[in-house]
């Protein structure tokens, strides 16, 4: 990964009808090579922030540079720059797979005989060789998304916009889309600004995340250090025998303070130096002859992160909530 | 990129678009026969229906009652075909097609540019239909092969012009509902031309409002060059300049305006 910026937002506003500001003021920058993912309930701002710096929308303040091109002054030249997969699948239900291919190759300008073999390989690594030539009306949700991020990588392109786009998958299908995404960064070299919804997603996927809510990003930082600011992990140990509660309870004193258990007749103790104290802790429920009936190590998650910093969990945020009631938003950064 | 760079580009998007537009068309009879059908439908009822009109008195076009109607439906079915194109257009905005155009694309206006030749190659195929069907209904032409080219010529920047009237409303409203909003004026100015009989039988207002509208001119331009007796090429070239360039502002304004909301 190199340190040149391939995406370089500051002020970045997006107003729409009425005054509502759907992007407000967001500042962010993503590394050349880097998988950035962004995160925030339905309604963030996040597809909102994918159309404008995919030139969809101009923005109504501030600035950005995808690729070292401002998206408001050199459009042609970002869109040359990037590849698109959007949220809603734009593909033409009478066109076939190998149709879309050579349409979206005479649009990016890629010269007939390369439009075909490109076109081939790309649609022979997502899978679709096969249903090459049926038409995508025929297709599944997992075959249009395919095809979809087929068509963004028919040029080469430098940057990826992915919105949304295991929305709807199935396991495997989501799977295969992360493969073929983390392939695509570390093999190629490919910068990945990925949006998602799914906490796993972003934590799996993302060398950093921001997180964005009611159009302003709330942190920023690695999944590990966003995670590391809002919480230590816990373990959270069950004897065999219920008599030894206490007996555990002490021996697992010297590690941290201890915190309400999920299971009953559990003990849970919260990790002041975390997660590599777990080996230590075995060792002294060994010492102390306790059996083990359950033991669990619980990482705080990037919903305990979202909770941290809007008040609300992610799941269910979109609905509306009143987070300014509960907790207001604070903006805090971790250095990258 | 250079300037040539930039044109090879816009011409690489708009033979795409036009590609896919009258792709669509041969596999879609959805799409097809309505611009065929029109087109047959209304040169069966009025060069057939209406044919006991040439025997009016002052009726003086020297190539039949045939040939009087078919520069018509020339002339029809090329604005037509631009305003069912405008459908499509309007179609890809709704359906989310649009996005990818205008994403893939580094100049947009290649975009414009496709639908527009897009529409007059479907037209194109029309036209040969309708021609067809017009000789074997024994169609006579006194023009030359020269005079029936500058009609072909006349009659594509009509459909262009058409297209494009139809691409500003169909990218500024960006839905299918548009449709009558594109459709109504065209409408309006083609039967408020001299569509029945020559204009010194036309009467009343509707002969006042037919002397100012553009497409009388036109009208008698493709029906002299059947004849083989140009009239008013200079009038109907000015109205046709006059007009692609009003919608060329139009349809750039539109573009604008789907750029705008994404």
């Amino acid at each position: 990964m190199t340190h040149e910026r391939a995406i370089d937002v500051a002020g970045l506003v997006r107003e729409f009808k009425g005054g509502v500001r759907a992007v407000d003021g967001i500042d962010l920058h993503v590394a050349a090579g880097e998988i950035y993912g962004f995160l925030g309930p339905n309604g963030a701002g996040k597809s909102t922030t994918v159309k404008v710096l995919t030139t969809l929308l101009p923005p109504s303040g501030g600035r950005a540079t995808v690729a070292g091109f401002d998206v408001a002054r050199e459009g042609a030249k970002v869109r040359a720059s990037i590849g698109v997969a959007l949220q809603d699948v734009a593909l033409d239900p009478m066109l076939t797979g190998r149709e879309h291919m050579r349409l979206q190759g005479g649009l990016q300008g890629i010269p007939r005989a390369e439009r075909a073999r490109r076109g081939a390989e790309l649609l022979d690594r997502v899978g679709l060789s096969d249903a090459a030539d049926r038409r995508s009306k025929t297709y599944s949700g997992g075959m249009k998304r395919r095809l979809d991020l087929a068509l963004a990588l028919l040029h080469n392109p430098r940057i990826l916009f992915l919105d949304e786009p295991t929305t709807g998958l199935d396991v495997q299908s989501r799977t295969a889309l992360w493969d073929e995404v983390e392939r695509l960064a570390r093999q190629e070299g490919t910068t990945v600004f990925l949006t998602t919804q799914y906490l796993e997603e972003a934590d799996v996927l993302a060398d950093r995340v921001g997180i964005i809510d009611r159009g302003t990003i709330v942190a920023e930082g690695t999944p590990a250090e966003l995670k590391a600011q809002v919480a230590k992990p816990t373990v959270e140990f069950t004897p065999r025998d219920a008599g030894q509660c206490s007996i555990a309870a002490a021996a697992l004193a010297p590690f941290g303070e201890p915190v309400a258990a999920r299971r009953d007749g559990s003990i849970a103790v919260r990790l002041e130096s975390g997660a590599d104290q777990l080996a230590d802790i075995v060792r002294a429920l060994d010492h102390a002859k306790i059996a083990v009936a359950h033991l669990a190590l619980h990482e705080p998650t990037l919903d305990d992160v979202f909770l941290a910093k809007t008040g609300r969990s992610l799941e269910g945020a979109a609905d509306g909530g009143t987070a300014e009631e509960i907790a207001p938003p604070r903006r805090d950064r971790v250095a990258a | 990129m250079t300037a040539a760079g930039t044109v090879a580009r816009t011409r690489s998007v708009a033979l795409s678009v036009a590609w896919r537009s009258v792709h669509n068309a041969f596999h879609n009879p959805a799409i097809l026969l309505p611009s065929v059908l029109f087109p047959l439908f209304f040169f069966m009822a009025f060069a057939g229906g209406l044919s006991s009109v040439q025997n009016v008195p002052e009726f003086d076009y020297r190539s039949g009652y045939t040939s009087f109607q078919f520069a018509f439906i020339c002339i029809q079915s090329a604005a037509f075909g631009g305003v069912f194109t405008g459908f499509a257009i309007a179609g890809d905005f709704e359906f989310g097609f649009a996005r990818r155009l205008l994403l893939a694309a580094p100049n947009r206006s290649g975009i414009v540019a496709g639908y527009m030749i897009g529409a007059m190659v479907r037209w194109m195929f029309v036209l040969a239909v309708v021609f067809s069907a017009a000789l074997i209904s024994g169609m006579r032409i006194d023009g030359s092969l020269g005079h029936l080219l500058a009609l072909l010529v006349l009659a594509l920047v009509v459909s262009a012009t058409s297209t494009l009237w139809a691409a500003g409303i169909a990218m500024r409203l960006r839905t299918m509902q548009a449709g009558p909003v594109m459709q109504m004026p065209i409408f309006i100015l083609l039967f408020l031309a001299p569509v029945y009989v020559p204009l010194h039988l036309v009467a009343g207002w509707v002969h006042d409002v037919a002397q100012l509208n553009p497409f009388t001119a036109l009208l008698e331009t493709a029906r002299g060059f059947i004849a083989g007796e140009p009239t008013k090429v200079a009038l109907s070239a000015v109205c046709l300049v006059a007009m692609f360039t009003l919608v060329v502002g139009w349809a750039r304004g539109g573009l604008h305006s789907a750029e705008r909301a994404g």
